[in-house]
């Protein structure tokens, strides 16, 4: 496993996160290496460049995330994705995040990251040190369900239940920044996420629904 | 005791529909909480002690003989724990999918699971690529099975009377259909997680078939039945799929026996697109003719069902139609790959297309109404309600073209309408049962092993014992997805619900008079019966008795009531399911793009148990079909024989932007005992969706899915 930077390595410092597939996919046996801004802490010695406050890191490294508020210290690989933390490094692991297609094409495994939504399965956990992570079991408990889980189970919008998490979170986000969709914006905020029970119906009308209660109005 | 105080039984009989609280009206699904918050556990999310993560390692090409297979360096990755060929070196694999796993790896971390897969070298010597049909047809193919390349040939029907038929008719066509491999592309992939200690062991299956799978595993792990439980608490989607423990099964247990440490095995998604299943495709030609009366004269056909390495499905033609004469052959062309397996209706969508098309073609060939055309070659009167009652809601009566096909308007857009009908068999199949318990607190458990696929059986499960005692839903307590409670069935061939509720009703009611006889027993006075309503009990007859069902619980002491019954045939509905589907569109003949605009469906159900998911159910499978009409098909390279489409990317489906507005009608003039209904309204509605396209521009279609290329070749605007 090498410590040392290869020479792309100053060419990739502004790379984008899409290029996770890369980093996932370069790593071969647990080796591999992040070029991450602010990282907080590495087990293994990190090489570091003061000059542009990048560290390189390589090899299980103990990060510090904040999940649903709570300060949870996790051990990660550079490769390891925000979805393989949540449900399989966290103890005890948050698996209502589900992962379906594992390449960014479903929306199953949405969570908030910074309030927004992202696929974690296309974020790299060192990523997001010291950003607040939100999971669905962040919204409300099955006795305190969240307005938006209420009107998703008063409007069935759900069958199987495993696209229900993404939808969840997806909704969340989208009534944070619209606060009376029309069906299109509803439609729009909703297009990275799929269902293959074909509940879509339920969740527009659980959507709508929610977006009134928050807002005030009668349902 | 006096003698009108004995316990009268009678026979178990749903009440009358205006008098239920429960069944029959719309009710939130009790596990709806768990699922909305992310508690409800599935397969995938079991987190054991000391778990390993296992992984397959699956040949990329269709053919090949597997030379060598080294997995010394999968050994050498930290964190692997196992990793063993499932083959022997000089195996030939046979084809892509289940066949093609030709090793497996089990690490302690996922990573270092698709790590170690990785790292297994596999030396192949390619063999010929046969996968498509024509490949498979080709003079001189190589051999996809030892049955050779075709197989199962059916015939239905007189030659003779065909060819008389077709001299006889007034409007003939002659044309061929096509239709493509359909995933059912469950968001939960295949697998299981094994917990087994040496002597006993608990499996937490996605399967269909919690029952039966507790033999099948018991078998895999070399324990007795009754040493195995199997666990399916939730799962995501089945669709016909997920039955038996599968290759990824036996591996998982081989690897728990070996390690005595839980393993959890759940196929990737690509591998769920290899190996996971699918709907068999279909080739057919077809010849038919009609008379100008509008009666369907004849229909001659050669299908092919192309379900790989496996038979493929087909129902039959003229399908829910009749002809006065058919000839009708069909039979299996194999390729190598995955055998097709049971999906929402094996068969049914692919015969519908075909058939629905044919009777649209002929009656516009006639220039008749095809709505009336259908009618006219439909014998059952509830297909020619059902059929009116669609085109009411479509919109038929005001719509412009209804004997020939539109045009578009000045900005190219064209607007149609188009019509199928659906047909199932209702009713259940014995072996089902419940047990519902009373306890001296006033709890009340309601217990079948039956899974619940999303179809919202947990619910139902929990409401008709609640309805029996005149209880809120949440007042009784719904345990299922578990092999140690009272057998379940299958869910396959929407057969769940009629052979489940019987068996709940049944025992809902059997606990009911055990209860009641328990009652007058310890009642001073004249008992006559009991009326249970709105959380209360009283009696009838002179006795002065009005508890809550609290109460009432409480007089048992320390002894609970609890009665077990099976299935109970006069509960269930039986005969025949039917429905109609109608699709308006708008064809952008300019781009070739499909928008569907509405779908309207109507089902009949016998008694419903839940109206709310009942709804759902019939709109997912219009959904389905949607997405099958508009979007889904299997993919190979034909060189090189790898899958294309084995990522969400590549093979599409029907998401937020594709839906169009839905009705979902529930017959309720079917007034019928208890039956699902699942399999039929996934069969219609991308044939309607093709008569839709033709009716709004002229562009038929008779390959699925209606992508912009073949609308734009349709119309002639493609060489």
């Amino acid at each position: 496993m090498s410590k040392t930077p290869e020479p792309a390595a100053r060419d990739e410092r502004e790379a984008d996160l899409s290029r996770r597939s890369f980093l996932k996919g370069a790593g071969g046996a647990a080796a591999g290496a992040a070029f991450v801004q602010g990282a907080q802490a590495t087990q293994e010695a990190a090489v570091a460049d003061p000059e542009a406050g990048v560290r390189i890191l390589s090899g299980a490294t103990e990060i510090e995330m904040s999940v649903n508020g709570e300060a949870r210290k996790v051990t990660v690989e550079p490769r390891t994705t925000l979805l393989s933390v949540l449900r399989t490094r966290l103890e005890p692991a948050l698996t209502g995040t589900k992962e379906v297609c594992d390449n960014g094409n479903c929306g199953a495994c949405t969570v908030l990251v910074d309030g927004k939504p992202v696929y974690s399965c296309l974020q790299l956990a060192v990523t997001v040190q010291g950003r607040p992570v939100t999971t669905i079991e962040g919204f409300g408990k099955p006795d305190q369900l969240s307005a938006v889980q209420e009107a998703f189970c008063a409007n069935d919008g759900l069958m199987c239940g495993f696209c229900t998490p993404g939808f969840v979170v997806a909704t969340e986000a989208a009534l944070a920044k619209h606060s009376n969709p029309d069906a299109d914006t509803i439609r729009h905020e909703l297009a990275g996420n799929l269902c293959r029970c074909g509940t879509y119906d339920g969740v527009f009308k659980a959507v709508a629904e929610a977006s009134a209660v928050r807002r005030g109005g009668a349902k | 005791m006096s003698a009108n105080k004995s316990n009268r039984r009678a026979d178990p009989a749903w009440k009358p529909r205006s008098e239920m609280k429960l069944i029959n009206t719309a009710m939130r699904r009790v596990d709806g909480p768990d699922k909305v918050t992310g508690r409800a556990m599935y397969s995938a999310d079991m987190r054991l002690p000391n778990m390993v993560y296992a992984r397959l390692v699956l040949l990329q090409v269709p053919r090949a003989v597997v030379e060598k297979i080294d997995v010394s360096r999968a050994l050498e990755v930290e964190g692997c724990v196992l990793a063993q060929p499932y083959v022997e070196a000089g195996t030939e694999v046979l084809y892509s999918g289940d066949d093609s796993v030709v090793a497996y790896v089990a690490a302690e971390t996922e990573e270092a699971a698709e790590d170690a897969a990785r790292a297994v070298r596999l030396t192949l010597m390619p063999g010929p690529v046969l996968v498509t049909r024509l490949q498979s047809l080709a003079p001189g193919a190589a051999e996809v099975t030892s049955d050779g390349n075709v197989g199962r040939l059916r015939e239905q029907g007189d030659e003779e009377d065909a060819v008389l038929g077709l001299s006889e008719s007034d409007v003939l066509i002659e044309e061929t259909y096509e239709l493509p491999i359909q995933h059912h592309l469950c968001l939960e992939t295949h697998g299981c997680v094994v917990d087994y200690d040496g002597e006993q062991a608990t499996v937490y299956a996605s399967t269909q078939a919690v029952t039966s799978n507790q033999g099948e595993f018991a078998q895999l792990l070399d324990l007795p039945s009754d040493k195995v439980r199997i666990v399916t608490e939730h799962m995501g989607g089945g669709f016909g799929a997920k039955f038996g423990a599968g290759v990824e099964g036996g591996i998982a247990c081989t690897i728990a026996k070996q390690l005595k440490r839980p393993v959890h095995l759940l196929l990737d998604r690509p591998q769920e697109f290899q190996m996971g299943g699918n709907r068999s495709g279909t080739h057919a030609r077809v010849k038919a003719g009609a008379t100008a009366d509008g009666t369907l004269r004849v229909i001659q056909a050669e299908v092919d069902r192309l379900g790989g390495v496996g038979g493929g499905s087909f129902p039959g033609l003229p399908y829910i139609y009749e002809a006065e004469a058919r000839h009708v052959k069909d039979r299996s062309v194999h390729t190598a790959s995955d055998s097709s397996r049971a999906m929402r209706a094996p068969g049914h969508p692919q015969a519908s297309f075909i058939m629905e098309s044919v009777m649209d073609e002929l009656a516009y060939g006639l220039a008749m109404d095809p709505l009336e055309f259908r009618k006219r070659n439909l014998g059952d009167d509830v297909w020619h309600r059902h059929l009116d009652t669609v085109a009411q809601e479509i919109g038929w009566a005001a719509h412009p073209n209804k004997t020939a096909a539109g045009a578009p308007d000045d900005d190219g857009m064209a607007e149609g309408i188009g019509f199928a009908v659906a047909t199932w068999g209702a009713g259940g199949r014995r072996g089902a049962e419940c047990e519902v318990r009373l306890n001296p607190d006033g709890s009340v458990t309601s217990s079948c092993a039956v899974q619940d696929l999303g179809t919202g059986a947990r619910t139902y499960v929990a409401a008709i014992p609640a309805e029996e005692f005149g209880l809120p839903l949440d007042a009784v307590t719904a345990r299922i997805g578990d092999s140690s409670l009272p057998p379940g069935v299958g869910s396959g061939g929407s057969v769940t619900t009629g052979s489940v509720a019987p068996a709940v009703k049944a025992a809902a009611h059997g606990a009911r008079e055990a209860m009641e006889k328990r009652l007058a027993e310890a009642i001073p006075g004249d008992v006559d019966g009991f009326v249970w309503a709105d959380g209360r009990v009283r009696s009838t007859g002179g006795a002065d008795f009005d508890v809550s069902f609290r109460e009432a619980c409480a007089m048992l002491g320390t002894q609970p009531v609890a009665v077990t019954a099976g299935h109970d045939r006069s509960l269930q509905a039986r005969g025949q399911l039917h429905g109609a589907q109608a699709v308006r569109v708008r064809v952008d003949t300019w781009t070739g793009r499909v928008q569907v605009v509405k779908m309207v469906a109507i089902q009949d159900q016998g008694l419903p148990m839940n109206r709310m998911a009942l709804e759902s159910q019939i709109k997912g499978g219009m959904i389905q079909a949607l997405s099958y009409g508009l979007l889904e098909e299997r993919v190979f390279d034909n060189e090189h024989g790898w899958l294309l489409t084995d990522n969400m990317e590549t093979y599409r489906v029907a998401g937020t932007k594709e839906i169009p507005e839905l009705v979902a009608i529930i017959d309720d003039e079917d007034d019928r005992p208890v039956t699902g209904m699942a399999e039929a309204p996934v069969i219609p509605g991308q044939s309607a969706l093709s008569n839709a396209i033709y009716n709004a521009c002229g562009a038929r279609l008779r390959a699925v899915p209606f992508t912009p290329d073949r609308v734009l070749a349709a119309l002639g605007l493609l060489s």
